[in-house]
């Protein structure tokens, strides 16, 4: 009865989940490949601490914190011509897709905000120069560790010129990341800051037994050798629905190419190419 | 802060806002640029030591920009790491709190008071691509209205001979200036391709009649698809070129053989740059006598025991004569400067 359950509130929970459909079928097909009950149960709990982000609360926290940041920045005196947003990441990826939707949704344009492209040295310099103050708002769907979100703002930086405060939005971010952010002078406006405790295969959580957590960490070994935790060992629970950070566990997430484990959150990269 | 010639526009400086405050680490914000990158260590160490020993003692300039909460630094990034690094190792200051670091509250800079310590703070790093450099050298040129490197010299600490490589590349178009901001080092065109083939486009854009015809970004296109295509496995063999042409001055029939092979490289694809050229240099010989040279010379200069000279007119003399040399050798030596890597600044 249980595993009905758990299928049934997995298929409702993370029904937009972009890279491969989450359905009936498709949580049975997971729910199979564990060889016991017991690790069963154990990977069901671990799903049922998944935080997954649909496409309507994504964009619902988005909205709200640009809108919240808008207002801060209005009351500091920076009104919204001053305000330059940077996609961090190649077109199609998380970054500019946060953006295009908060384009529209917030209608950054229309209110005299700049849209640029955080590689786009020359357009940052022409900009900036042209505004000589104001805000840098960097957009994404989700900041693991900060380390890839620090490079692409280290570069963007140093086309840079005048006086701008810097900001991050992002409907999740790690602690990791967020500590990382905040040392840099990044002020992060989130809806959730993902935090340690809240993932139950990090050492540093207590969602788990002991023994649990190291039996579903062999269990990710087996699937992913190297990035059993995915990366860095950090163990994330959040999901996003156009992908999953690659640094959920491997019970999660699943093989490369998702054999021989299949897994219910695959990145787009990790699904098979589908012949034509 | 730097003087400039009265006809030109006065730099702005800073504004205090009247306000001295003692601030934590956490209440600053770090440059963006790699912290590791920007300071000699030896240097840090030494100022680490002093500061663990007596705390920060010169205050340290800060502004704070709209809408950000923490203070972003105008001057004093290695006192501020320095305690940001006796931080992190728990060392607390003598009232047995955490180390708290004196600031001058200013007004936020105007663009380019920011921008000149940008420069400033560029000066210390030990490597930087040129590109950024120079499009801020731009910046700073068309708001001051200063083009004398003697000038911006002062103005930005860049040596001279830096300023006039970032005016090479701003003598390039913005597409080709593009190439070098790539965010991919493995795609990015280092900015000394620009510097190095410049001579090159000069010469084969000026001496020959096909490659002329191409316009000198046709012709700085084909050379960029070399350089794409591994054909230009260095910048530095560029440089091959230039020597090819120069050894062969005074000597018609060879000119026209390197000039034939200039146009062949350009308009030939699969042509690699020291396949075409190192048949015309013969660089061990000539590099070898020139070291042979110096060291003649500096042991010759040393045997007439000149140091206690006290003839007035003659000091001048060997004081102007030496110049010369010098200048000589200070110029030869910056033309050597050059690597695939990114430029290297002191």
């Amino acid at each position: 009865m249980w595993k009905y359950f758990h299928l049934l509130r997995a298929v409702v929970r993370f029904h937009d989940y972009n890279p491969q459909r989450v359905s009936m079928s498709s949580v049975a097909r997971w729910m199979k490949q564990f060889k016991s009950k017991g690790d069963l149960r154990l990977a069901c709990s671990l799903l049922e601490k998944v935080i997954y982000f649909s496409e309507t609360e994504t964009k619902r926290i988005l909205h709200r914190q640009n809108e919240a940041l808008i207002e801060d920045l209005q009351k500091a005196g920076l009104p919204t011509k001053k305000l330059i947003y940077l996609q961090t990441d190649d077109a199609g990826s998380s970054s500019p897709t946060m953006l295009g939707i908060l384009r529209n949704s917030a209608g950054l344009e229309q209110r005299g905000c700049k849209l640029l492209d955080g590689r786009d040295a020359m357009g940052i310099t022409a900009e900036t120069r042209k505004r000589e103050q104001g805000a840098i708002i960097y957009i994404d769907d989700f900041v693991g560790s900060g380390q890839q979100f620090e490079r692409a703002r280290n570069f963007a930086q140093q086309s840079v010129v005048g006086t701008f405060s810097e900001f991050l939005l992002v409907p999740s971010i790690c602690e990791e990341g967020y500590t990382k952010l905040t040392k840099m002078g990044v002020t992060v406006y989130s809806g959730h800051i993902h935090s340690k405790a809240e993932r139950p295969l990090h050492d540093h959580s207590h969602l788990m037994t002991g023994n649990d957590r190291a039996k579903l960490t062999a269990l990710c070994k087996e699937i992913r050798k190297n990035s059993a935790l995915g990366y860095e060992n950090m163990a994330t629970m959040v999901v996003i629905y156009r992908n999953a950070p690659n640094s959920i566990p491997a019970v999660l997430r699943g093989s490369d190419k998702q054999e021989p484990f299949y897994g219910l959150f695959p990145r787009f990269k990790d699904l098979p190419i589908k012949k034509l | 802060m730097p003087t400039l010639n009265p006809t030109h526009r006065a730099v702005p400086s800073v504004v205090p806002a009247g306000e001295l405050r003692v601030l934590t680490v956490d209440e600053i914000k770090a440059s963006a640029n790699n912290p590791r990158l920007l300071f000699d260590p030896p240097q840090l160490i030494e100022l680490k030591k002093n500061i663990a020993e007596h705390g920060v003692l010169v205050p340290i300039t800060v502004f704070q920009p709209k809408g950000q909460s923490q203070f972003s630094i105008l001057d004093g990034e290695r006192r501020f790491r320095c305690v940001v690094d006796l931080t992190n190792e728990n060392h607390v200051g003598k009232d047995g709190k955490p180390i708290r670091i004196p600031a001058n509250i200013v007004e936020p800079p105007s663009l380019i008071a920011g921008m000149l310590y940008m420069f400033s703070i560029h000066n210390f790093r030990a490597s930087w691509e040129l590109m950024p450099t120079a499009l801020s050298l731009k910046i700073v040129m068309e708001e001051l209205g200063v083009t004398d490197n003697a000038a911006l010299n002062k103005l930005t600490g860049l040596s001279e001979p830096q300023i006039g490589r970032c005016k090479t590349l701003l003598e390039f178009p913005e597409r080709f200036q593009k190439l070098s901001l790539d965010p991919d080092p493995k795609t990015r065109v280092p900015s000394n391709f620009w510097i190095e083939a410049l001579p090159v486009i000069d010469l084969a854009v000026d001496k020959i009649a096909n490659v002329g015809a191409l316009g000198r970004d046709g012709a700085t296109d084909k050379l960029v698809g070399k350089y794409r295509d591994n054909k230009i496995k260095s910048v530095i063999h560029f440089r091959r070129i230039m020597e090819s042409y120069d050894l062969a001055e005074g000597n018609p029939a060879q000119e026209a053989k390197v000039i034939r092979r200039v146009e062949q490289f350009f308009l030939n694809p699969a042509l690699e740059t020291r396949a075409a050229f190192d048949e015309f240099v013969v660089e061990k010989k000539r590099v070898q006598s020139a070291i042979g040279a110096c060291e003649g010379f500096i042991s010759q200069l040393k045997k007439f025991k000149l140091a206690h000279t006290s003839d007035e007119d003659e000091r001048k003399s060997l004081s102007e004569a030496l110049r010369q040399v010098r200048d000589y050798c200070n110029s030869l030596e910056q033309a050597l400067i050059g690597s695939d890597d990114p430029e290297v600044t002191h």
